[in-house]
């Protein structure tokens, strides 16, 4: 009886996968494909920040004293064209995420965060939020396709401007906010009826192209006078052609959003299939300022996945300016925190392994319109967690740079760093450890 | 009674941005009457304009003409650009000739009226305000329309009022299309009654007699089949995605 020659063998499928037939369930129930939030949710197998490992200083460079050695993060954005650079005592900022994907405590405890430290934080789908407005130091307003909430009154407030073509997790496609958080307040401030499901526009209204845009961003400066940085954030797609016509249109900064980035929600096969890792992207935008020589003069913003201060330090030494980090700050403020555990069985899932922001139903409070479940995110204590991370991430780059022998986080470069993999090596053009080669030159 | 200070602004040697701080300068110590000489179809005249006042194009204006503006009043002698008045929070902009793509895109409130033709995606994700046309469209005006109204005295292109969420259609001639979840609705007598005045005070009498009376405007609403996923309305939602 407990031979276990009679037991029968489970195969399974490598091509219908537990999770492949359950996608093929629910379609077949909803007619529609899957929306979710949070991101790609893939293991990833292709080039990450982790296949490269820094090369600290020995005998052939002088560290900085880690207590003692002054090691600037000082940020400064925009000089390009604008009379007031965006100037930053950091460099990571929080990205564009929307009141209405967000919670009003979640947009109050990150404009507080980022004041706080010196960065900015970013508008996102919607407009500004009455949070921004009263909490924000520094915001970067964000003029999205959609166009909802936009207001010349905020633009003009603004520290800089976000053209946004693209984001990330959906490069070529517009947002998503589903009906059951558009409530009465998040329907006002977007001009729509409460409870649709609001798809956002793709394209811009007035514009299409890159000829047009160069006349957009010049619209951009004239609305406010020419004071403050215009960005233009792309999706990573075809990025290095991409990064260099946004900088020959007049960008002063450009933000390139990899596919690791996140998003409120958005049909899952965008998230998993479309867009290329945000390590490419770096080094393709890179390439592609050196290309056409604005390396330097045009900053460049990275985004995407980034989730802590390692991330941001080989991001940073591969080329960018200052990172965005969305995803990770949210997190900071306890999303998939081991709390509330029924409300996340309510939704069919575990703390750690939440990704339904989509639903408005967010177990902790981040993700949501409804009053009740707001309440959880306290803003103080939100907004302090979120500084904590913002300090740490930073102390994270210094002890980076210091071990690298910097005393500026931006003087971090390629060749402070090696690769673990072949793919890495190539991508990044920096040597495989144990080589002195840079494979594929 | 308030008094109207006039000014001219000749623009032939003079940057956008000269022309611009000008226009705002002026406004910002309080209302007038400004005239801008040889505009030259330039992009980007009159941007954001945040104080009442009254600016007068003698010629054609290039793209985003009075975007983002709120509270101005804009009068173009000739023709505009593409994205006339887009993302306007309130104001009044009136253009004698054509407009081009997107003119009164993404407006929050305000009138935008058009003599002439304006071509595709008029009134494209309007908010809010009044977009009043007195020639013909382009296709796909008020494609994912909002909110406001947007009345074309002439004829449409395709895929007209495509994807909308609460704006209010009227069209005085003849449909080239209906979009994507655009439905024809009964006109009412109040609303006959609301566009022959809208209309005589829009245009002027000679243009407003050239065309239809108000009970003879065709009303096109969402069908409201796009605002929540029903997999019943498929083929609707294959047209749209």
């Amino acid at each position: 009886m407990n031979d276990p020659s009679s037991r029968p063998l489970l195969q399974t499928s490598g091509t219908y996968t537990a999770e492949v037939m359950q996608g093929i369930h629910t379609k077949a129930e909803t007619g529609i494909y899957e929306i979710r939030g949070y991101g790609t949710l893939r293991q990833r197998r292709w080039a990450t920040f982790d296949d490269l490992t820094f090369l600290p200083c020995g005998l052939t460079r002088i560290p900085l004293e880690g207590y003692r050695e002054k090691c600037s993060t000082r940020t400064v954005l925009g000089g390009r064209f604008a009379k007031r650079p965006l100037e930053l005592e950091i460099p990571i900022m929080i990205t564009g995420m929307s009141w209405g994907a967000l919670s009003y405590n979640a947009k109050a405890a990150l404009a507080k965060a980022a004041a706080k430290v010196g960065t900015s934080n970013t508008t996102g789908d919607g407009g500004l939020s009455p949070a921004e407005r009263e909490f924000a130091k520094d915001y970067v307003y964000e003029v999205l396709p959609s166009r909802y909430g936009i207001d010349v009154h905020d633009l003009r407030g603004a520290s800089a401007i976000e053209l946004t073509i693209g984001q990330g997790a959906k490069p070529g496609t517009g947002g998503l906010l589903l009906g059951s958080k558009i409530s009465e307040t998040i329907a006002r401030q977007r001009d729509l009826p409460v409870g649709v499901d609001q798809r956002s526009p793709a394209r811009h209204p007035d514009m299409l192209g890159p000829d047009d845009m160069v006349i957009k961003i010049e619209e951009l400066r004239e609305a406010t006078d020419g004071q403050v940085p215009i960005f233009v954030k792309l999706g990573a797609s075809r990025t290095f052609d991409d990064v260099k016509l946004a900088a020959k249109a007049g960008a002063d900064v450009v933000v390139v959003d990899g596919m690791e980035g996140g998003t409120g929600a958005s049909p899952a096969i965008l998230q998993e299939h479309t867009g290329i890792p945000t390590l490419a992207a770096v080094c393709e935008a890179r390439a592609a300022l050196e290309d056409c020589g604005l390396y330097g003069e045009v900053q460049l913003i990275i985004a995407g996945g980034i989730r802590d201060g390692v991330d941001a330090a080989k991001a940073m030494a591969l080329g960018a300016d200052a990172v965005y980090i969305g995803t990770a700050a949210l997190i900071s403020l306890n999303c998939n925190k081991p709390l509330y555990l029924e409300d996340y069985r309510a939704l069919g899932t575990e703390p750690y392994h939440c990704h339904h922001c989509h639903t408005g139903r967010c177990p902790v409070g981040i993700t949501t319109q409804d009053p009740e479940l707001m309440k959880r995110l306290d803003i103080e204590q939100g907004a302090e967690r979120a500084l904590n991370l913002l300090r740490a991430m930073t102390l994270e780059i210094q002890m980076l740079a210091r071990a690298c022998g910097k005393s500026d986080v931006h003087h971090l470069e390629p060749e402070d760093m090696a690769a673990l993999t072949m793919e890495a090596s190539v991508i990044c053009g920096v040597p495989l450890a144990g080589t002195r080669k840079v494979f594929g030159r | 009674m308030v008094e109207i200070a006039a000014m001219a602004i000749d623009a032939a040697t003079l940057s956008t941005r000269e022309i611009n701080t000008l226009i705002r300068a002026r406004l910002k110590s309080g209302p007038a009457e400004i005239s801008v000489e040889n505009p030259n179809a330039r992009h980007n005249l009159a941007v954001a304009l945040l104080q009442p006042g009254r600016v007068r194009f003698a010629g054609s204006v290039g793209y985003y003409c009075g975007g983002l503006i709120d509270g101005a009043e804009i009068y173009v002698e000739g023709s505009a650009g593409w994205g006339l008045a887009e993302s306007m929070n309130h104001g009044h902009v009136v253009v004698q000739g054509g407009a081009g793509n997107g003119a009164a895109a993404a407006i929050r409130g305000g009138t935008v009226v058009i003599h002439g033709d304006a071509a595709a995606r008029l009134g494209v994700s309007m908010k809010g305000g009044l977009v009043l046309v007195g020639g013909d469209c382009g296709y796909m005006a008020g494609f994912m329309g909002q909110k406001g109204t947007l009345i074309v005295c002439g004829n449409t292109g395709h895929a007209f009022a495509d994807s909308m969420y609460a704006t209010t259609c009227y069209v005085g001639g003849n449909i080239g299309g209906l979009g994507t979840d655009a439905v024809v609705e009964p006109l009412s007598a109040e609303e006959a009654e609301m566009l022959d005045r809208l209309l005589a005070e829009h245009l002027p009498p000679a243009l407003r007699a050239q065309k239809p009376p108000g009970r003879d405007f065709t009303k096109v609403v969402a069908g409201r089949k796009l605002w929540n996923f029903d997999k019943h309305n498929w083929k609707t939602w294959q047209d749209a995605l």
